[in-house]
């Protein structure tokens, strides 16, 4: 997640990058439009504009100075739409907040928070063109068919990216008097798993008189990770995890008999746990703590090879199934390490390394042309609970503990 | 920060915006309180039905459902009786704003209501301050603009605080939750704890602002008529190009330049009334001295009155019996100060206010300056004459025998050299004015030929004498100036007339369109029988050869220009008659032509149902069989079909036809990005850095994906300069040895 960019203010409103004021600027400024700025006539502004035209030539025609005093009033009027308008959105500021975890296939919400920085004057009226797309992958975006592609490929797959969208509008139906700040949020659901990025597209205003629509484009943007969905699946009785014999200990908190490590004390604490000599020494009370003793561990290793999944759905599913056994597994404290492809395992001693491991889920793709990942590795084989997966049927996807099928989904 | 301020409501907000639409359409339909026009009644009944439906907003709740389906219809059918009957279309336009502000005003409205309303009073507002030009206009136009701002202000609240594609107002017959909650007194006590003094401050000093920009625009809007050219052109020196001038001097070479730009365009009401060969006479010159013909100081001053500013002048011509024939002439700019006419008239009316001085013994009228924009003018009654009568001259040449029209201001040597051409003309018989003048023609053309490029023979004494002496061809001021000469030789006043003589008849704008290059100068001699000038043109077509064409349909086809340059001048005489020109009498023109092809649609259109009607009958009167009534019904059927599956998908069928116009593909964003990504093809940039990748993936959106879509154009388009830069300045490192 990118939070350079969720804790940033912009706006008009956004201090620091105000240039120094010059009547000329301001001048300059109402006349020609902003970069990103746009202004466009809604149906009534064209009807004033077309009232406009319409006495301005009867004036000439008639020489009539009643009509010039009419056509000044409405030209007058348009000057003074742009100066509202323009007085409307200086000092308001706005700022994305996205809170994770975001899954696929679960609502999402994208908080957008408003700032009125003026002295005195409240803001009306402002809406928010907010955006969720998925950030393809470089070797996605260049398709063979760039150059040599018909326009319909292109639409195509322009169409299919718009299909991924997801769009959303938010307004400020109230005022937003000075110095206040307000929230406005956006409830969305990820449709798949992978990179997104939530952007706030634009900033749009009828105020004051509903002639002009104006609107600011914005680069206000948040990148953010979404997690595999979390799938159904059987487990199999015959895949009960060998028990060693006396107990295994893991590196992991837990009420076994090794010292695994000092903490502070926190209240509730028992005090037969308090290591005195430690906290005489660190003038800190510290307390023991001792591994977990666990016999049940299992160590998830995740084979990508391209040739075995080459379903896409049957790939997608296999992510989630794994992802889903992952928590289960270690919110039961049975989740020893974790592996991809012919990687290192990673152990999963807290739930940081949970999250890194779903992070690394969420934008897997097959693995093509790796030939070594076709057999586990010794030293995998080695290890004992290992769960590996393997297609089952045409769309399933079986778990198997070494070599026998544990769950399936 | 600031202490939180409450805010209204959306109920309020709604009871806001009636109230303030209530307020402005009794503003608007007040202005007839000092309109002239009959519709006190009516504005009484508007004035009630909006303070009632305003303060109890819950009584159009009880207007009846079928009122709302009958009301459009029955108010243009009331607009159309109200025309027909009083046949003044303004009043009936009037009447018909009211009546739909009447309409708006007992029916919740919606948002586009509103904004009618906004434009139906403001065209009271503008009509009655067009009609009456009083001050109350201007304080009544400030008011409505105040009002009508903070109404829009609040139509674009209300629209804010109900979201995207909801609108009360729809459903006419049921009160809205705001309405049946509606208390003014309560709204105003909400108004004072909502309201900001600084707020308020800053609102007024904008309406201030508004009302100084207004009046600094006012001024400032440059005052030209649309009919002028900018302000630039009276920058520029404008030179005559054609022959014609309000003098004329013979040297050694008088070259007339050819100039076949439009000098003047005609329209006339009957066109069989156009001579054959007509002359747009301007102006005479009487004075002949040092070999330059000008009008004199003397006739200037005897014969033109004092200078008038007038849209009329009435002509010395007698009125006649019948539809006088109108001729409009459209005179282009930097011409001449004297206006072209075909003779005496009856009545001239200009399209605006002018200064001119009228000569209407000489025939002549000039503006007090030359027009630097096209000037219109409508002449009625012209008598088309070749003899102009002159009582005038004709007592003062009785009290005096020599005038300045007969004065030969040339050498001895020059006098005696005419004296013999005029010998030799008249054979030493004593001849009438239209004889001498007939002869001395006749002599002329026998020794001259016509050229537009003549040469007067080199010598001592007077050019005009040496040319008319001699054999040289001339052009027509030559011919015109020495028929002068010969005949006050032989002692007859005359005098030179310029103008212009001819022109076509332009097929495509049915006018009579006059060149520059048809500027013409011509002799008017005064025969003291007849007591008239007669126009004596020494370059005329023989009388004769005038006598076979007629002035009839197939003459005027004859003459007709069909040319590419036809077409574009009668673009022009369609922007003079229908924008410039365009007056009350083109106004009522125009109307009594609708009201014409009304009647006639009408009577067709009755005639056509008639015999429908008796089609059907014949055809229900034939014997039926099982066949023809087996065929009836499936055609029955079928039209039910049809009218049963437009109805059923005609929301499909709407959307079908409106997606034709959604896509355009002429969007200039569309054609830059086009442009962008073939300069990017074209330098083949290997698609591998992500910038790029991302460069023309944007710019293919830009060609290609929907709007809502869309980067910034201008952004995306620097980006892709700047990749194609980047790859350049990179081959161009690789490239260098």
């Amino acid at each position: 997640m990118n939070a350079r960019d969720l804790n940033a203010w912009s706006g008009p409103g956004l201090r620091g990058v105000r240039r120094r004021f010059t009547w000329n600027g301001l001048l300059w400024s109402l006349v020609w439009p902003q970069r990103s700025h746009r202004v466009l006539p809604t149906t009534a502004g064209l009807v004033l504009i077309g009232l406009a035209m319409g006495i301005g030539t009867a004036a000439y025609n008639s020489s009539s100075n009643i009509l010039f005093i009419t056509l000044s009033l409405l030209l007058t009027c348009l000057i003074l739409s742009g100066v509202l308008s323009w007085l409307n959105l200086r000092g308001v500021a706005w700022r994305l907040r996205v809170t994770p975890p975001l899954r696929a296939g679960q609502e999402a919400t994208v908080t957008l928070e408003l700032r009125n920085g003026k002295k005195f004057l409240p803001t009306y009226g402002l809406w928010f063109e907010l955006a969720a797309r998925p950030i393809a992958d470089a070797r996605d975006q260049r398709p063979e068919s760039t150059w040599t592609g018909r326009d319909l490929d292109v639409r195509k797959i322009l169409a299919q990216t718009d299909a991924a969208t997801q769009r959303g509008q938010l307004a400020c139906r109230t005022r937003l008097d000075p110095g206040y700040e307000s929230r406005l949020e956006w409830i969305f659901k990820p449709a798949n798993r992978g990179a997104l990025r939530v952007e706030l597209a634009s900033v749009g205003s009828l105020f004051p008189f509903g002639f002009l629509k104006k609107s600011i484009g914005t680069e206000l943007r948040a990148d953010v990770v979404v997690w595999p969905a979390p799938v159904e699946y059987r487990r199999h009785a015959v895949a009960t995890a060998r028990r060693p014999a006396g107990g295994e200990h893991v590196t992991r908190a837990g009420s076994g008999g090794d010292l695994l490590a000092l903490r502070r004390y926190e209240s509730g604490d028992s005090h037969r746990l308090i290591h005195w000599k430690a906290s005489a020494r660190t003038r800190t009370l510290l307390v023991r703590q001792f591994s977990a003793e666990s016999a049940e561990g299992f160590s998830l290793w995740l084979r990508m090879d391209a040739e075995v999944w080459t379903k896409p759905e049957q790939f997608e599913l296999l992510v989630s199934f794994c992802a889903t056994l992952a928590e289960d597994l270690f919110r039961a404290g049975r989740l020893m390490s974790v592996a991809l492809d012919d990687a290192p395992p990673l152990p999963v001693r807290r739930v940081g390394d949970l999250e890194a491991f779903l992070d690394q889920l969420a934008v897997v793709r097959p693995a093509k042309g790796n030939s070594s990942l076709a057999s586990p590795s010794p030293r995998a084989i080695a290890k004992q609970n290992v769960m590996t997966f393997a297609p089952d049927g045409a769309r399933g996807v079986a778990a198997y503990v070494d070599g026998k099928k544990a769950a399936t989904a | 920060m600031e202490k939180k301020r409450p805010q209204l409501s959306l109920d309020e907000l709604h009871q806001l915006k009636w109230l303030l639409g209530g307020g402005l359409t009794l503003l608007a339909v007040w202005t007839v309180i000092y309109m002239d026009i009959d519709a006190w009644e009516l504005m009484g009944v508007v004035t009630v039905a909006a303070i009632a439906c305003t303060l109890w907003p819950t009584l159009p709740a009880r207007v009846p459902p079928f009122a709302h389906v009958l009301a459009f219809p029955l108010i243009v059918a009331f607009f159309a009786g109200d025309l027909w009957l009083t046949a003044s279309p303004l009043p009936a336009m009037v009447r018909l704003d009211m009546l739909l502000l009447l309409y708006r005003s007992i029916s919740y409205r919606q948002r586009r209501d509103d904004l009618q309303i906004i434009i139906l009073g403001l065209f009271l507002i503008v009509v009655a301050g067009v009609l009456t030009v009083s001050l109350v206009f201007a304080a009544q136009l400030l008011v409505f603009t105040a009002w009508a701002l903070a109404f829009l202000l609040a139509i674009t609240l209300v629209g804010t605080a109900e979201g995207p594609g909801v609108e009360s107002g729809k459903v006419k017959n049921i009160a809205p939750a705001w309405a049946v909650h509606a208390d003014w007194r309560r709204l105003v006590r909400r108004m004072r704890e909502v309201a900001d003094w600084r707020v308020l401050t800053l609102g007024a000093a904008l309406f201030a602002g508004v009302v100084a920009v207004s009046a600094l625009l006012f001024l400032a809007i440059p005052r030209f008529q649309l009919e002028n050219s900018l302000f630039l052109e009276r920058l520029v020196t404008k030179k005559a190009k054609s022959g014609f001038n309000d003098s004329i001097k013979f040297g050694d070479v008088t070259d007339i330049q050819q100039d076949t730009s439009v000098a003047l365009s005609i329209d006339v009401t009957d066109r069989t009334q156009l001579p054959v060969s007509p002359y747009w006479r301007m102006l005479v010159l009487d004075q002949y001295e040092n070999g330059t013909f000008r009008l004199s100081p003397v006739l200037r001053r005897v014969a033109f009155g004092g200078e008038r500013t007038d849209t009329i002048v009435h002509g010395d011509a007698r009125p006649r019996l019948g539809a006088s024939v109108v001729w409009t002439f459209y005179l282009e700019s930097g011409l001449s100060r004297y206006l072209p006419l075909l003779g005496s008239f009856e009545l001239l009316r200009f399209r605006e206010t002018q200064n001119f001085r009228h000569g209407a013994t000489v025939g002549v009228l000039a503006l007090r300056d030359e027009p630097l924009t096209m000037t219109a003018y409508r002449v009625e009654g012209f008598e088309l004459a070749d003899a102009r009568t002159d009582p005038t001259f004709s007592a003062e040449s009785r009290r005096r025998e020599r005038t300045i029209q007969t004065w030969l201001n040339v050498s001895a040597d020059d006098h005696a050299r005419l004296d013999r051409l005029v010998s030799e003309i008249t054979g030493g018989a004593k001849l009438s004015a239209a004889d001498f003048s007939r002869r001395a023609i006749a002599w002329l053309r026998q020794n001259h030929g016509y050229s537009l490029s003549p040469v007067v023979p080199r010598g001592a004494g007077d050019p005009l004498v040496r040319w008319t002496a001699s054999r040289e061809a001339g052009h027509c001021e030559l011919f015109a100036g020495a028929l002068v000469l010969l005949a006050r030789d032989a002692g007859f006043s005359s005098r030179v007339a310029i103008g212009f003589r001819g022109g076509t008849w332009n097929g495509y704008s049915n006018s009579f369109t006059v060149r520059n290059s048809d500027a013409h100068a011509w002799t008017e001699v005064y025969d003291p029988a007849a007591g008239a000038w007669l126009r004596e043109d020494a370059l005329e077509v023989p009388k004769t050869a005038q006598e076979t064409e007629t002035k009839s349909e197939a003459a005027i086809a004859a003459r007709s220009d069909r040319s590419w340059s036809a077409r574009l001048d009668s673009l022009r005489i369609f922007w003079y008659r229908r924008i410039v020109n365009f007056d009350q009498r083109s106004q009522i023109e125009t109307l009594r032509e609708v009201k014409n092809v009304a009647q006639s649609s009408s009577r067709q259109l009755r005639d056509a149902v008639a015999e429908t009607i008796a089609g059907v009958r014949e055809w229900l009167a034939r014997p039926w069989s099982l066949a023809r009534g087996a065929k009836v019904a499936a055609l029955i059927a079928f039209v039910a079909a049809a009218i049963w599956g437009t109805l059923r998908h005609r929301r499909e069928i709407w959307r079908m036809l409106a997606k034709g116009g959604v896509e355009r593909r002429d969007d200039p964003v569309r054609a830059d990005a086009s442009r962008w990504l073939a300069r990017l093809r074209a330098t083949n940039i290997p698609l591998e850095k992500a910038e790029t990748i991302a460069v023309v993936g944007e710019l293919q959106r830009l060609r290609f994906g929907a709007r809502a879509t869309w980067s910034e154009p201008g952004r995306t388009f620097l980006r892709a300069r700047q990749a194609l830069r980047a790859e350049r300045s990179t081959r161009r490192r690789i490239n260098r040895p």
